[in-house]
């Protein structure tokens, strides 16, 4: 793959997504036109057949994931990207992806809602709607970059965790880092691809292998195992339903095995919560006062924390990338010495803070929020000294 | 006795409709719906029902068709306007509605309810406004995009191998029992525009009939999208829309109501 012989390039996050998903090994990509997302999509169209890949325009959202999901269960890494109203439709399947242990990379990149919204208006008001889009309220990795490079380093890591978790992963843009035209310095990025799903093209003895999947498609020794995948069209039968199943991939109602599977689906990611947190943390010894910030607010953050700093006022700074599972380590490593937590977030009464809250024992939580226009430096800057 | 409206000694023959507001457009020069929408009105006008009349806009370009309609405006949910509509008209069945949506809109993401709005024969105009292309995302392929046609998102041109072919969902709807009057009109020149307000005009007559859905198919075009001036686009229009997308009725009641 080669962009340009310059090095340095200006590109937008959602090109940045596009570039990234075909770093990661990304072979198959479905959209239908939406701002602020319609950037990826049209590079992925613009990309991807040249890297072997299969890009396709869908009548709407819901072609469009469900696509992605029927060529992911063939073993492709896939890709979607949408907004707000798109993803609203997304969601069914996104949940069938989930059940039936489907990795897929779903880029949501954020705008004003509700409904319809405002198309040209950037928002931070899908963070909840992002993660708690499933009936049971399972845990959806949800990532969240800050510029141009994070879009690319964020989305092969989308990829990573999608694969080696066999489930959905989000990836939580916005208006303003997504369709932000920045400088790309391509010598600084990172030459890594994604990593497979456990498969058995992996297996060394297929032998082995067709041994251990004729137990069943699902078949796992402990809920916490991530089960082997088969892909559809392969040599042996593979079930997959959206229906609770068992190990079999047979719908159940509610056969312990089948409870057991729906729990499985919720431990294989926390088992492994604490390899799954990304966080950018500038800690000062003295601060008593917390900034935490995501996605696009984080840069005004930055601006505020500085300038808090350069007037002698100690501050520290979380800046989350993994918005879900909650990095709850690194949170509680941050807040050790804290009094007071200020969490900024472009939407109306504090999503992300609403479910930090229970993490802060002992600290005043406070929030900055806005919606309709991007925060300032000067509002963060007032909450640090206030 | 009331005077004639008279401006600097000229009588006024020709007037924009009163149902259509002061606001101006926000539509690219030279497209068609700013022509399409002053027919609705001029209809509405004529009939005297801007009391009685209900739109419904769908997500695209025509997200502002409220601010140019003088008559109640929904804007409904991408591909939901047929729906809305339907649940308007059931249970205001004396009002007249219509639904005003373009091809992503119409035979895209709502396909599935205009095909089961007209199969219910719902008593609706569906005004379907078709030029190849999502407009107001930038100009994507749409599925009424003419094969090697160049879009954002077929940048080679249309390939019916993945693409597949440009969907005639009017011919469609066409045989469907609930659809009584189907026609196929276009706005790039005046006597198409006169042709287009007879269908309007009769379009609206039928909804008092309570027999079936009314559509009519607009052919139209998208300067922006296409990359081409005004003119250019109307000649692009006839020479490539038409031959896909011939004009004229393709079901009249008649046939229907025998």
């Amino acid at each position: 793959m080669s962009f340009s012989s310059s090095v340095v390039q200006l590109r937008s996050g959602n090109q940045m997504m596009a570039e990234g998903a075909i770093q990661a090994g990304c072979k198959f990509f479905a959209g239908y036109p939406i701002t602020p997302a319609t950037g990826i999509f049209k590079t992925m169209i613009d990309l991807l057949p040249a890297n072997a890949g299969v890009a396709l325009s869908a009548p709407d959202e819901i072609s469009a994931i469900a696509y992605c999901i029927g060529a992911s269960m063939r073993g492709f890494k896939t890709m979607t990207a949408t907004s707000g109203p798109g993803w609203s439709l997304m969601i069914e399947s996104v949940q069938y992806a989930l059940m039936t242990e489907t990795p897929l990379v779903v880029a949501l990149v954020q705008r004003l809602g509700p409904s319809t919204g405002g198309a040209t208006q950037g928002g931070q008001g899908d963070v909840l709607l992002a993660e708690f889009c499933t009936s049971g309220g399972y845990t959806l990795p949800v990532l969240c970059p800050t510029n141009a490079k994070e879009c690319f380093e964020l989305t092969i890591l989308a990829f990573t965790w999608s694969e080696i978790l066999r489930m959905p992963v989000i990836l939580l843009s916005d208006k303003e880092t997504g369709m932000t035209v920045e400088s790309i310095d391509y010598s600084t990025l990172s030459n890594a691809t994604s990593q497979n799903r456990p498969s058995n093209f992996a297996f060394r003895d297929y032998g082995e292998f067709q041994k251990e999947q004729r137990k069943g498609t699902y078949y796992i020794d402990a809920l916490q195992e991530i089960p082997t995948f088969a892909p559809v069209g392969g040599d042996r039968k593979v079930t997959a339903t959206g229906s609770a199943h068992d190990k079999q991939g047979k719908l159940q109602k509610n056969s312990p095995e089948t409870i057991d599977m729906l729990i499985h689906l919720e431990e294989k990611l926390r088992w492994r919560h604490d390899d799954f947190s990304l966080v950018n943390m500038d800690l000062q010894e003295s601060a008593k006062t917390l900034v935490i910030s995501y996605g696009i607010t984080s840069r005004a953050a930055k601006d505020a924390v500085g300038a808090a700093r350069n007037v002698g006022h100690a501050v520290s700074s979380l800046v989350i990338q993994s918005l879900f599972p909650i990095p709850v380590k690194k949170l509680a490593q941050a807040l050790d010495g804290i009094e007071r937590v200020v969490v900024v977030e472009e939407n109306m009464h504090g999503l992300y803070r609403s479910v930090l809250e229970r993490y802060c024992n002992g600290q005043r939580v406070q929030g900055v929020n806005k919606i309709g226009a991007m925060i300032t430096p000067k509002e963060i800057l007032n909450a640090i000294l206030g | 006795m009331k005077l004639p409206p008279i401006t600097n000694g000229f009588e006024i023959v020709y007037k924009k409709p009163d149902t259509l507001t002061d606001t101006p457009m926000h539509y690219c020069p030279g497209c068609g719906h700013g022509v399409v929408h002053r027919v609705l009105m001029e209809v509405v006008d004529e009939m005297k029902i801007q009391d009685k009349t209900i739109g419904v806009a769908p997500v695209g370009c025509s997200v502002f068709a409220y601010n140019y309609m003088n008559v109640d405006m929904q804007e409904a949910a991408h591909g939901r306007a047929t729906a809305v509509a339907t649940g308007i008209k059931r249970v205001l069945p004396d009002r007249f509605v219509f639904t005003y949506q373009g091809d992503g809109d119409l035979a895209a993401i709502g396909t599935g309810e205009t095909v089961h709005t007209v199969n219910r024969g719902e008593n609706i105009l569906i005004v379907f406004i078709n030029n190849g292309v999502y407009g107001m995302t930038g100009g994507q392929m749409a599925p009424t995009t003419l094969l090697g046609m160049k879009t954002t998102t077929s940048p080679y041109g249309r390939e019916a191998a993945s693409a597949g072919f440009p969907l005639k969902i009017t011919n469609l709807i066409t045989q469907l029992p609930g659809a009584l009057y189907v026609t196929r009109q276009a706005v790039h020149e005046p006597n198409a525009v006169r042709r287009l307000k007879k269908a309007v005009r009769l379009a609206f007559e039928y909804q008092l009939l309570k027999k079936g859905t009314c559509f009519i198919e607009v052919v139209s075009n998208c300067p922006s999208g296409w990359k081409m001036t005004p003119q250019e686009s109307n000649k692009w229009m006839e020479e490539n829309m038409f031959p896909m997308y011939p004009l004229g009725d393709l079901k009249v009641p008649s046939q229907t109501m025998n």
